[in-house]
């Protein structure tokens, strides 16, 4: 978690998201990704990341926490 | 025969540019009267081609202009249309928060949409296979996308079309906004064309059938329309939107009128592929289609803003048609010179830049015209641009596929020059 949130909070900069918005408990709605970039999120986080995250493992309604939490399960390259 | 519908000026409310010659129309028409060539340099992108140099739009900050989260979903070529587009409404004076959105109609003309996008992604996939292929490859690279989006932008409701006429589209985009306008089916059109192909496939393309300038060690000289050592055409890129509304509401709510489309040829050429009509058939089948549009007569034509791309057979085609159809009095300019090719949008740019020479009573110079072609006999407008009343201008744009669409423009307001003031310091000559 404490290595992996930070470089997701990076990687939503490519996505024009800027830091102060995130939290931890932001959920990728709260964020306004809609579904195309959400899945455009997943594949960038999975070149990021080096895991594989299975279609709709993550949905609007999740957190960074939890994306945080599937990533390190996936056996992150940290 | 039919009878030709009656005589509708579609006035030009708003302009807005992003060009190889300047971000802006101010910008972009100074240069060009400025005729300065530098718009072509070595392109990095294009390393290692046969033609390695381009006319890109300098420094176009996509993330700066549009903000980050609305940049990276887009194509270049949508990005260089809603900034222009974004110029144009400004322009306009109109309220696009209070508009009726159903009546606003998009009409772009695009020749290939988002193929930068295309390219990298097919790059991805080859590289790291599909399962790494982005999830917005298609609404990027879907030639349709960049009218959607300004539709997304501007809530604009009504009519949404791309069109595509290889190096017409801008020209024919604008052709049939205007006539969605007389037809009453919107009130209002943005229209226009762009284009953001410079990249190692398509340049390759256009390389290997001959058609582009191999000046390489003088890349700013390299577009030389009419020239008697044209060579080729300098690849470009860019947008122009413009907005439309019936001359008669564009009065009633005291808009500035940069000038009219009054009139709108269509046809082809039926021949070759790439090759126009030795004879300019079909180029000269639009030209008095177009003016019969209008209403007026070939010897009313004042101006021509030619297609002029400096490739060895348009230009001596064009010409000759030119001097056929509407006489040695007309002065003709090809701002090509300065811009280079900017394909599917060119068009539109050059419509635009008619509508500041009509505005100004100021036609623009060709770029690096030294030697006229002794075989083109027409008055073409060199090294000084000259100040001259312009009652009625045609703009000519051809396409590959022999694809062919001009138009006709007239002063916004009687007698002469629009409202607008703003000629160029360079205009004093």
């Amino acid at each position: 978690m404490q290595t992996v949130y930070p470089r997701l909070v990076e990687l939503l900069a490519r996505f024009g998201v800027p830091e102060t918005e995130i939290t931890l408990d932001s959920t990728f709605e709260d964020l306004d990704l809609d579904s195309l970039t959400l899945v455009e999120f997943t594949l960038c986080a999975e070149q990021e990341f080096g895991v594989k995250i299975e279609d709709d493992t993550l949905n609007r309604q999740d957190t960074l926490k939890r994306a945080a939490e599937v990533i390190e399960i996936q056996g992150a390259a940290v | 025969m039919t009878a030709a519908l009656r005589p509708f000026d579609a006035a030009i409310t708003g302009l807005g540019m992003v060009t190889p010659a300047g971000i802006g129309a101010a910008a972009s028409w100074q240069t060009v009267c400025d005729a300065d060539g530098t718009a072509a340099a070595p392109d990095p992108v294009l390393d290692g081609l046969r033609t390695d140099f381009s006319a890109r739009v300098p420094g176009f900050d996509a993330d700066k202009l549009l903000g980050r989260r609305k940049a990276w979903r887009l194509d270049r070529c949508t990005q260089l249309a809603i900034v222009a587009a974004g110029e144009a409404l400004a322009d306009s004076g109109l309220d696009v928060a209070a508009w009726d959105g159903a009546r606003v109609g998009v009409v772009i003309g695009s020749g290939i949409g988002g193929a930068a996008t295309w390219e990298a992604q097919h790059k991805t996939l080859l590289d790291h296979g599909p399962g790494r292929v982005s999830a917005m490859l298609i609404p990027m690279l879907a030639v349709n996308m960049v009218a959607g989006y300004i539709a997304m932008e501007y809530g604009a409701r009504g009519p949404n079309l791309v069109v595509a006429t290889a190096c017409a589209s801008g020209a024919s985009a604008i052709g049939v906004a205007r006539d969605l306008l007389r037809s009453g089916a919107c009130d209002i059109v943005l229209t226009g064309g762009a284009e953001a192909c410079l990249i190692p496939s398509i340049v390759s393309g256009f390389a290997q059938m001959g058609a582009l300038s191999k000046r390489r060690e003088d890349p700013r000289t390299g577009s030389r329309p009419f020239d008697a050592e044209r060579d080729g055409f300098v690849p470009g890129e860019g947008a122009a939107i413009l907005v439309l509304e019936g001359l008669a509401d564009a009065r009633a709510r005291g808009a500035r009128v940069h000038a009219n489309i009054s009139g709108y040829g269509s046809s082809a050429d039926a021949f070759h592929a790439t090759a126009p009509h030795p004879e300019g058939r079909g180029a000269e089948q639009a030209l008095r289609l177009a003016l019969r549009d209008a209403g007026v007569g070939p010897d009313s034509v004042d101006h021509v803003n030619a297609h002029g791309t400096s490739t060895p057979l348009n230009d001596a085609v064009e010409a000759e048609m030119i001097r056929r159809v509407l006489g040695d009095q007309v002065t003709v300019t090809s701002t090509k010179g300065v811009t280079g090719h900017a394909l599917g949008a060119a068009g539109a740019m050059e419509a635009a830049f008619t509508a500041l020479t009509v505005e100004h009573s100021f036609v623009p110079p060709t770029a690096n015209l030294s030697q006229q072609d002794a075989g083109i006999d027409v008055d073409v407008v060199a090294k000084a641009g000259r100040h001259q009343p312009v009652e009625v201008a045609v703009s000519n744009s051809f396409g590959f596929g022999g694809q062919n669409a001009v138009l006709v423009l007239t002063p916004g307001s009687p007698g002469g020059q629009g409202e607008s003031s703003q000629r160029p310091s360079s205009a004093a000559v």
